[in-house]
């Protein structure tokens, strides 16, 4: 490991490594910040940008805007009672009743604070977890490695929607469109309907910018204009958090940073997740539980701790064995592609500086985030009212200059519409996008592994059970399998309950 | 002139008023089968046509797009099955409520959208497109401050901009 730290040092140390990071910082948190705008959806539209740069700068760019995006959501939940993003959610129960008791300043401290050491935390599972995953992700071999394939897509399908059914539908859907192009393995074309374009395939990012995007502009026929009017001169609190706060956010911040770590490395499951289990955890390991809802300081700790401790976590899989933890990684997985740095352990020996490069500017992502939350806070509280009338044209032109400039044709912006028209289709039908976007994203992987192994196995399914490796992700799929459907049923049950 | 735009938008609220209350209910998740079960077949039935293969290949380009639909079809019938059942014990269906002045305010945005794509191609003035996007949507949201007008339009060039001369994208 050291032997690829100094020199990944090198590399990370530039300036334009350290602006990149500083931009996507800013961009993440202003996103996250607005409610309506979600991290995945500026991910989407920045991920172009990160086309015509190198490995580091890009991913630095796409880290910031991730990372910040987790703290960014809690502006908005502290400032007008509404998250940012939806893992905020835990943090606005305490964080705007605080702030509605004077406090404003003082509970986006806070969010700030548990933020970044959840981010740091995390930062630092992966760099030590991150390789020794990578050593056992190596002894996998084809058969194996689609096993894995299914094991996230079946995760993700199940946990993504209401039903389990409807995210197979989806996830079968986007593993389908994945198939449109040349045959990976012997460069026939499929499903190109005589279409000479079709032959490269359909690019990720011009898909998403339809499925994620173009949506929610179709979703503004839903809304109606709320006015977010916030005055930012209201907030003249000196935001100080005294020594018994501090001590008492302590142990929180700890374990709900474990808990999101935890919680990020399994596929499928993500911040929203880890900030209610860790705020519930809080509450029942609190000496001051009545406090929770009524602006409890260890309530906002461990939210924000939690959701960013996500952002480390649900990198391990992504790097390791090509499993995105959630949907925003998913599509830093093809910034990544794009410069040849496939997941596994020789991205960690044969491209190691790099790779460390990567893991050790996740920690310089959230030193940055900390040092532009503590300065631009007053900026982030006033993007909060942008209003919609100017955010929505803006972030039109944005998908359209992000889809055109992928290829620098407007095929793409063609296809970009169709996806949002298939996208509101869906999405009128419940049918969830995230595992299409997973299908998208692991489709070639998941094809290649499967054709590579039936050809081993001289066409013979036996293969898929022979090792046992196999083995133990069948288990975990069929443990998997049944854990979410009885969580489902159990939901359901509860529901009709309370119906009647 | 700001007459006639209150008549204007007088009679769009009275029309909005009217749409409002009209909805449509559908059995959800028997749509959805079916739909997607008819997906399953029409991809089926395209293969043979849509993907090339070798005779000599142990394991084909078909295979696993067919393996993926039987899994759909597989998924469908179960989605169905599941529906036909609730209908024959006579328990509720999942039923969705379509609002008809949602998906026409939806039409309108996604009108929107394709006149900014085909102004933008046909003129190969990307910025002309961003112009129309602009006014497009201020005017969708009834938008009267001069102000968002100009500041909206003064982005969308500033991002046409950034992305022709910054990044160097040819539109």
């Amino acid at each position: 490991m050291l032997q690829h730290i100094i020199p990944a040092t090198g590399l990370l140390f530039t300036l334009q490594n350290i602006l990149w990071i500083n931009i996507g910082v800013f961009i993440g948190s202003v996103f996250a910040a607005i409610p309506g705008l979600s991290v995945i959806l500026c991910v989407i539209l920045f991920l172009p940008v990160t086309y015509s740069m190198t490995a580091i700068p890009g991913m630095m760019f796409l880290l910031g805007i991730y990372c910040a995006g987790g703290y960014g959501g809690s502006v908005s939940a502290i400032l007008i009672n509404t998250p940012g993003t939806p893992h905020a959610a835990a943090t606005m129960l305490d964080g705007h009743p605080l702030s509605e008791q004077g406090r404003t300043k003082a509970a986006l401290k806070i969010a700030l604070y548990a933020s970044t050491f959840g981010g740091v935390f995390s930062a630092l599972m992966l760099l030590f977890l991150g390789p020794q995953v990578a050593r056992i992700a190596a002894q996998l071999g084809t058969a194996e490695y689609f096993m894995v394939c299914v094991f996230g897509l079946t995760i993700i399908a199940g946990v993504s929607g209401k039903s389990m059914i409807k995210g197979l539908i989806s996830a079968c859907l986007g593993l389908l469109i994945s198939c449109v192009g040349s045959d990976p393995m012997t460069s026939y074309d499929r499903f190109t309907f005589g279409i000479p374009r079709l032959y490269l395939g359909l690019d990720l990012a011009v898909c998403l910018i339809g499925l994620f995007a173009l949506v929610e502009i179709m979703a503004k026929a839903e809304r109606r204009l709320d006015r977010l009017n916030l005055d930012t001169t209201q907030i003249k609190d000196d935001g100080v958090i005294t020594k018994a706060e501090y001590k008492r956010m302590t142990r929180p911040v700890l374990i709900s940073s474990l808990i999101g770590v935890m919680v990020g490395i399994i596929p499928g499951t993500g911040a929203s997740e880890a900030s209610w289990f860790s705020y519930n955890t809080a509450k029942n390991m609190s000496k001051h539980p009545e406090e929770f809802g009524h602006g409890s300081v260890e309530g906002i700790a461990a939210a924000e701790s939690a959701n960013n401790a996500v952002t480390g976590a649900t990198l391990i899989p992504l790097l390791t064995l090509g499993i995105p933890g959630d949907g925003t990684v998913a599509i830093m997985l093809s910034a990544l592609m794009i410069n040849g740095l496939n997941p596994g352990l020789s991205l960690f020996t044969t491209q190691g500086d790099i790779m460390y490069a990567i893991m050790l500017g996740l920690i310089l992502v959230n030193v940055f985030m900390f040092l532009q939350g503590k300065f631009l806070t007053t900026i982030f509280a006033k993007v909060v009212s942008i209003p919609q009338e100017i955010l929505t044209p803006i972030i039109v032109i944005f998908c359209f200059a992000g889809a055109y400039s992928v290829n620098g044709n407007y095929f793409d912006v063609g296809v970009a519409l169709i996806f949002g028209i298939l996208s509101w289709v869906l999405r009128k039908l419940e049918l969830p996008p995230v595992p299409i976007l997973l299908g998208l994203v692991l489709g070639s992987m998941t094809e290649t592994n499967f054709r590579r192994a039936l050809l081993i196995s001289n066409g013979s399914p036996s293969i898929f059970f022979s090792s046992v490796y196999c083995i133990i992700f069948l288990v975990l799929i069929v443990g998997a399998v049944g854990a979410i459907v009885r969580g489902k049923m159990k939901e359901r049950k509860a529901s009709q309950q309370k119906e009647d | 002139m700001s007459k006639w735009v209150e008549q204007f938008n007088g009679r769009m609220d009275a029309w909005g008023r009217k749409l409002h209350e009209k909805e449509i209910r559908i059995p959800i998740d028997l749509v959805t089968g079916i739909l997607f079960f008819l997906l399953g077949l029409g991809v089926l039935l395209v293969m043979p046509d849509q993907v090339a293969i070798s005779e000599k290949d142990v394991v084909n380009g078909r295979a696993f797009p067919t393996m993926l639909t039987v899994v759909l079809l597989l998924c469908c019938a179960m989605l169905i099955g599941k529906e036909l059942y609730k209908l024959a014990t006579k328990q509720p269906l999942n039923w969705k409520v379509i609002n008809i002045q949602v998906e026409i305010k939806a039409l309108i945005i996604l009108g929107i959208l394709v006149v900014t794509y085909l102004l933008s191609k046909l003129t190969g003035l990307f910025v002309v497109g961003a112009i129309f996007c602009c006014l497009g949507f201020l005017l969708y949201f009834r938008c009267r401050k001069k102000s968002y007008y100009v500041i909206t339009l003064v982005i969308a060039v500033a991002i046409w901009a950034a992305f022709r001369f910054a990044l160097g994208v040819d539109f």
